[in-house]
């Protein structure tokens, strides 16, 4: 222990009874420290989600259990944020921007004081314009700035991130990956990225974590060993990467083939 | 709801148009004698009349009465039905408590439960209030517990992520983002509010809208009795175009969305 997640010999079945078709996590355990960037790959299919749930506190283990600076996590644990696969899905479209990032910090400092530190986080993922915008107003990429800037808002601990780039085109990504370094760098969260895309995975992370194919288990802890700061084109093209990349690609494709 | 373009000027002039043509064509067969006027009065004559309805006052008493019954039923019916909606939408075990009662009392016409209501209430204003609550109540619920249930979990998690407690989901998550199809809910039952308190002004005798109608008819009084069908057709009107106005304003979210 003393890390500041620490993830032990989770299992979870869904339904009644425990069988090879129920059973969707076998087991994984891991550490993640204090502002680390870990990232977790697996096939898909292979539960990466409900790992993250589990994580979480959304959703309870079969057996095994999750601590967060070493307390047992048993609902969402304070200083833990999540940040959904479907941005569009996790803001409220009857609130503005502003008040959905006012959303994760309104009840700890009331309003008024609420207003005035979402505009600084609204600044910080650059849409201090657009305050007033409602989520539908905005194009994909903005809509998951503000979701970043309201998970930021609330200051975690550990900020979880459930695919949150998958679904925005390639180069907004590239965007948004700087904007999630940047902010890394600047308030050294531990963050836990789960994602089926190697190269964003290895991109980010200080580690990462390569998961087996339903039942899940964890295969390896890769540490990626590319110095920081990164740079969105050289940092992808040093031979450490490459052979990263290698290296994990041939074990994803090779978990979906026999497995 | 599926948001139309406008209707353009020109579409508006041809629905007035029709309208009108129906007017004149009656108007015109009182005149030559072709429809007795006793009995269908001029439309020029009814409309003057309550015309006179409403300048000279009149009008208040009868219509302060009919929508304080209204009102008073469609906001307690309401609010009651949004709060069991809200449980029996989000807790199952809620919702298996109270299914079976309500799928038994939703079928029935509420106006079939006068008599019986007026046997165990009496002909007070309880009896008035629960009849008309009734129908304000089941489309209310029913479209309350669709809403709740069809909330996404992802918003649900996400608060829950950020701390709030059951309470806090359900006031701030649930019920806004259950709001779109509880307003449908709502404006049926305005609609439905209005008939059931014509009807038992009608059966009771409440010096209401609905009463003066009867009344008036019973009194040979043909003229009076088309001029206050004409100020109810207004007021049914109105109570739907506030609603409409109001559910834009506060729901814009949910039309403008894609």
């Amino acid at each position: 222990m003393g890390s500041r997640l620490h993830v032990s010999q989770l299992k979870k079945a869904f339904g009644p009874v425990e069988s090879a078709h129920t059973l969707a996590i076998e087991d994984v355990s891991f550490d993640v420290d204090e502002s680390e960037f870990l990232s977790i790959v697996g096939p898909s299919g292979c539960g990466k989600s409900t790992l993250l749930q589990i994580v979480a506190g959304l959703i309870p283990a079969t057996s095994g259990a999750v601590h967060v600076d070493d307390r047992l996590v048993t609902e969402p644990p304070e200083g833990l944020v999540y940040v959904f696969q479907q941005y569009g899905r996790s803001l409220f479209p009857w609130r503005t921007t502003l008040e959905n990032v006012m959303f994760a910090v309104q009840r700890k400092l009331g309003k008024a004081e609420a207003r005035e530190h979402s505009r600084e986080y609204l600044k910080k993922v650059g849409l201090q314009d657009f305050e007033n915008h409602y989520p539908w107003q905005l194009s994909g990429g903005m809509q998951q700035r503000v979701v970043i800037a309201r998970a930021l808002a609330a200051q975690p601990k550990v900020l979880l991130l459930d695919e949150p780039f998958s679904s925005v085109d390639a180069l907004t990504r590239i965007e948004l990956h700087e904007l999630i370094l940047d902010l890394w760098t600047k308030h050294r969260f531990t963050a836990v990225l789960v994602t089926h895309d190697v190269d964003e995975a290895i991109y980010l992370a200080d580690r990462v974590l390569v998961l087996s194919k339903r039942p899940t288990v964890a295969l390896e802890s890769i540490p990626t060993g590319i110095p920081r700061p990164r740079h969105p084109i050289e940092s992808r093209e040093t031979p450490e990467f490459l052979k990263l990349r290698h290296e994990l690609l041939g074990r994803l494709l090779g978990a979906n083939r026999n497995g | 709801m599926a948001d139309r373009p406008a209707h353009s000027t020109m579409e508006r002039l041809l629905g007035v148009t029709t309208l009108a043509v129906i007017l004149v064509a009656i108007e015109a067969s009182v005149w030559t004698g072709s429809v007795n006027g006793f009995i269908v009065p001029a439309p020029s004559r009814i409309l003057t009349r309550s015309f006179e309805l409403v300048a000279s006052g009149e009008v208040f008493l009868p219509l302060a009465t009919t929508l304080y019954l209204l009102f008073a039923a469609y906001f307690i019916a309401s609010a009651l039905a949004i709060l069991l909606g809200i449980l029996m939408g989000r807790f199952p075990a809620i919702y298996n408590l109270f299914e079976p009662l309500i799928e038994g009392i939703r079928p029935l016409p509420k106006a079939a439960l006068l008599p019986l209501l007026i046997l165990l209430l009496g002909l007070g204003d309880t009896m008035k209030l629960t009849v008309i609550g009734l129908a304000v109540f089941f489309p209310v619920l029913i479209n309350t517990i669709q809403g709740v249930q069809g909330v996404d979990p992802t918003l649900v998690n996400t608060a829950r992520t950020f701390g709030y407690g059951t309470g806090a989901i359900l006031y701030k998550v649930v019920l806004p983002a259950a709001m779109p199809l509880i307003a449908a809910g709502m404006r049926v039952s305005l609609a439905l509010a209005l008939i059931l308190a014509v009807i038992t002004e009608m059966i009771t005798g409440t010096k209401g809208l609905g009463y003066l109608i009867v009344d008036m008819q019973r009194s040979f009084k043909v003229l009076d009795m088309y001029a206050w069908l004409v100020v109810l057709a207004i007021v049914g009107y109105l109570l739907n175009a506030i609603f409409i106005f109001l559910e834009r304003r506060g729901l814009h979210w949910a039309s403008t969305r894609e």
